[in-house]
């Protein structure tokens, strides 16, 4: 018994049953087990090869696709890692139609199925071509495949030029070979068993040049090729089909490897701690936020429309404006120039005197556009939006001509420089109007000068229609004092503002859009969009600022005669004298007719140009 | 505390109460809190995951009424009042936790040294 025990304490932690058996049976007992358990390892062992040896596939499998072996690899002891050769441009995905569609026009068709095939062959060869880390030998003879590839393409190029000018189709279908979506996922042995057929079915065999670096060519010099020339069998004007693929098929490959990272929404500001001990304030806001623009500078706009009396759709157009514009440095800004200019109409009798001020006022936005008179860039692309009807697509200075229009309560008081520019450039359209009210600035002449978009007639055409008058009004409300100018000269412009308001509303929200889509280039030339918010910032000044001269000004006669005389350009600035005697109207005592003296006239254009 | 997103987290908590103590119009917590999904968790000292934007006790005033009720530097607040401070900006959290109508604030905090302990017990059971 005692020996039993022994063995039992001995063998491995079995518990075994010491009973009334023989040493024998104990014996057998243990050998059995310990066999159970062998063939338990050797299970267990063969079923870890079998995963190992999968795990190598796995990983070369890998390799071959990423070019790099991963760590995981399992290598025994004297094991070396395998050489891994990775798949280059392996799979792709032939353009459909052109293979599919053969049988309308056999010839023709087939051709371009090979050359689409070739295409492809050819970039393959083109990326085994330029893969690092060959050997010599390898190196060679990759590209003299390539070379040979090159030559097939060109040769099938040519076929399919000539077959295309047989057939009445003058130029290259451009988009015959709009293949390169996706590669799926063929295998190699696909693409290879393509070449194959390739290679015999073309019987070229091209003795080996010399190897060059000009192999490589840059897939953009392929695609700046003019899209045509002249029929022959050279290569050039092939070209255009040729360089369909490649650079398309490199630049989805670049997307794919790298695919942007999207921003996230909420941007992170550093870390900062908040002591508890104090109550909530909201005075935390980092300054990225974006919640920080609106909500200061909406109501101030909406208690001067509520002020004026006005239908409040200018506020929206302002939020609107507002909500695309989210850099929160406009916020202070535009404060800052608001109060200004509320400041200037009692402080600056002259609107020359503030030029310090002017420039500040400018200063701002001149670094945003380089184009001092912002205004007018307003105008300017609203009008481009192509609207013939005189002011539903103008909105921003629309808005802003009305509101102020409805801000003279009395329907006869209105902002009178906008009528005055229609009626000189149109004045068919205003038959009503006094020719007397014609003010000469408006001649065309200053117009182009003041305006920096020569180059486009159509825009200036538009600009004369629906905004020149605006583009001052605003232009000088902004960058001068305010001039508001509420010269209207007849009830009609009055109705007509009134009926221009619903149609602005419904084009407020458009026009961005309508913006960006019609002019993209001169968007950019002058970055600084309406959209930035200096429309409700425009507003506002010059609406508090009409407010507040119309208290402290007494009321002004005004003369038109004299602005015809010699001014060009209509400040009413405050303190200027050169009354308008308009008309029965006008009693608006805010606003005067500066008259420009042609010197001024002068100065003041030459300061536009500078400004440009 | 890391987690998989997607599936559930488990966390050991601990319930702390904290009594605000009224100083005239002031209720007083004794402690900063750090962190929020609008801030920058890699600059957070306190969490293990630098990714982690949670909400963290960055400083508790001595004797002040947090660290009266247990609650220690670096613990990380995952609820207040039952509202979730896993997923909220800086600013939600101080309003949450700054509640002037609420004398008491009830946190479930999650600290290092908890799970610890815990995960001890459990080995040695």
């Amino acid at each position: 018994m005692e020996g039993k025990e022994e063995i039992s304490d001995t063998d491995s932690g079995v518990i075994l049953h010491s009973g009334p058996d023989s040493h024998t049976t104990m014996m057998k007992d243990v050998k059995t087990h310990t066999r159970v358990m062998k063939l338990k390892q050797q299970s267990l062992e063969d079923r870890l090869k079998m995963c190992l040896v999968e795990l190598k596939k796995l990983c070369i499998r890998e390799a071959e696709l990423t070019g790099h072996l991963s760590s995981v690899y399992p290598l025994l002891p004297g094991e070396k890692p395998p050489q891994i050769r990775r798949r280059i441009g392996a799979a792709f995905k032939l353009d459909e139609p052109s293979i599919l569609h053969r049988t309308e026009n056999s010839a023709l068709s087939s051709v371009e199925a090979d050359l689409a095939l070739q295409q492809q062959i050819y970039v393959a060869a083109q990326r085994l071509c330029q893969e690092e880390h060959l050997s010599k030998g390898v190196k060679r003879s990759r590209l003299q495949q390539y070379q040979r590839e090159e030559r097939k393409l060109k040769d099938l190029q040519e076929a399919v030029f000539r077959l295309r000018l047989e057939h009445g189709r003058s130029s290259p279908r451009p988009g015959i070979i709009t293949q390169r979506g996706a590669s799926d996922d063929s295998s190699l042995s696909d693409s290879a068993v393509l070449e194959e057929d390739e290679l015999s079915s073309q019987l070229s065999s091209e003795p080996p040049s010399a190897p060059a670096v000009d192999f490589y060519p840059p897939p953009i010099v392929i695609s700046h090729v003019a899209p045509h020339a002249p029929v022959g069998p050279s290569y050039r004007p092939l070209q255009p089909l040729s360089y369909q693929t490649p650079p398309q098929s490199l630049e989805s490959l670049h997307t794919c490897q790298s695919p942007e990272n999207d921003p996230a929404p909420i941007q992170n500001s550093p870390w900062t701690e908040s002591s508890l001990d104090q109550p909530y304030q909201k005075m935390k806001r980092s300054p990225s936020v974006k919640s920080s623009p609106s909500t200061p500078t909406l109501p101030s706009i909406e208690v001067c429309l509520a002020d004026a009396g006005i239908p409040l759709q200018i506020p929206t157009h302002a939020a609107l404006k507002h909500t695309q514009s989210c850099s929160a440095p406009s916020t202070p800004e535009m404060h800052l120039r608001r109060r200004q200019s509320l400041r200037l109409p009692i402080t600056e009798p002259n609107h020359y005197q503030p030029e310090p001020v002017r420039g500040r006022l400018k200063g701002p936005r001149r670094r945003l556009t380089e184009f001092a008179v912002s205004s007018s860039d307003y105008s300017q692309m609203r009008l481009n939006v192509g609207n013939p009807v005189y002011y539903s697509s103008s909105e921003d200075s629309n808005s802003e001509h009305s509101f102020q229009s409805y801000a003279s309560s009395p329907c006869q008081e209105h902002p009178g420089e906008l009528p005055w520019t229609h009626q000189s450039q149109y004045g068919y359209q205003y038959a009503s109007l006094a020719d007397n009210q014609v003010p000469q600035r408006c001649s065309p002449t200053h117009f182009y000068k003041n305006t920096q978009y020569q180059s486009s007639p159509s825009f200036t055409r538009g600009y004369i229609e629906d905004g020149w008058g605006h583009a001052l009004e605003m232009d000088s409300g902004r960058s001068y004092v305010n001039h508001q100018a509420p010269v209207y000269s007849s009830n009609g412009h009055y109705e007509y503002y009134c009926e221009a308001l619903p149609s602005q509303q419904r084009s407020c929200r458009l026009l961005p859009a309508h913006v960006k889509l019609s002019r993209a280039p001169s968007l950019r030339e002058y970055p600084h969009h309406p959209s930035r918010g200096l429309p409700r910032q425009v507003v506002s000044e010059e609406l508090k600022s009409w407010h507040q001269r119309s208290q402290f000004r007494p009321p002004r006669p005004q003369s038109l005669d004299r602005n015809r005389q010699g001014a060009l350009r209509i400040r009413n600035v405050p303190g200027q004298e050169s009354p308008l005697s308009l008309s029965q109207h006008h009693r608006y005592q805010e606003q005067q007719v500066v008259l420009r003296t042609p010197d001024r006239l002068y100065e003041d254009e030459s300061e536009v140009a500078s400004q440009v | 505390m890391s987690f998989i997103p997607g599936q559930p987290v488990t966390a050991v908590v601990q319930r702390i109460e904290i009594l605000k103590l009224r100083d005239g119009d002031n209720l007083i917590l004794g402690f900063s809190i750090g962190g929020g999904i609008d801030q920058d968790p890699s600059q957070n000292p306190f969490s293990e995951d630098k990714a982690d934007k949670g909400i963290y006790v960055t400083r508790v005033s001595e004797g002040g009424p947090a660290e009266v009720a247990g609650l220690r530097v670096g613990d990380k607040i995952m609820q207040v009042n039952g509202w979730d401070m896993t997923m909220v900006t800086h600013d939600q959290a101080r309003k949450r936790l700054t509640k002037k109508k609420e004398d008491v604030v009830r946190l479930l905090i999650s600290r290092k040294s908890l799970e610890e302990v815990v995960r001890q017990s459990m080995m040695q059971r």
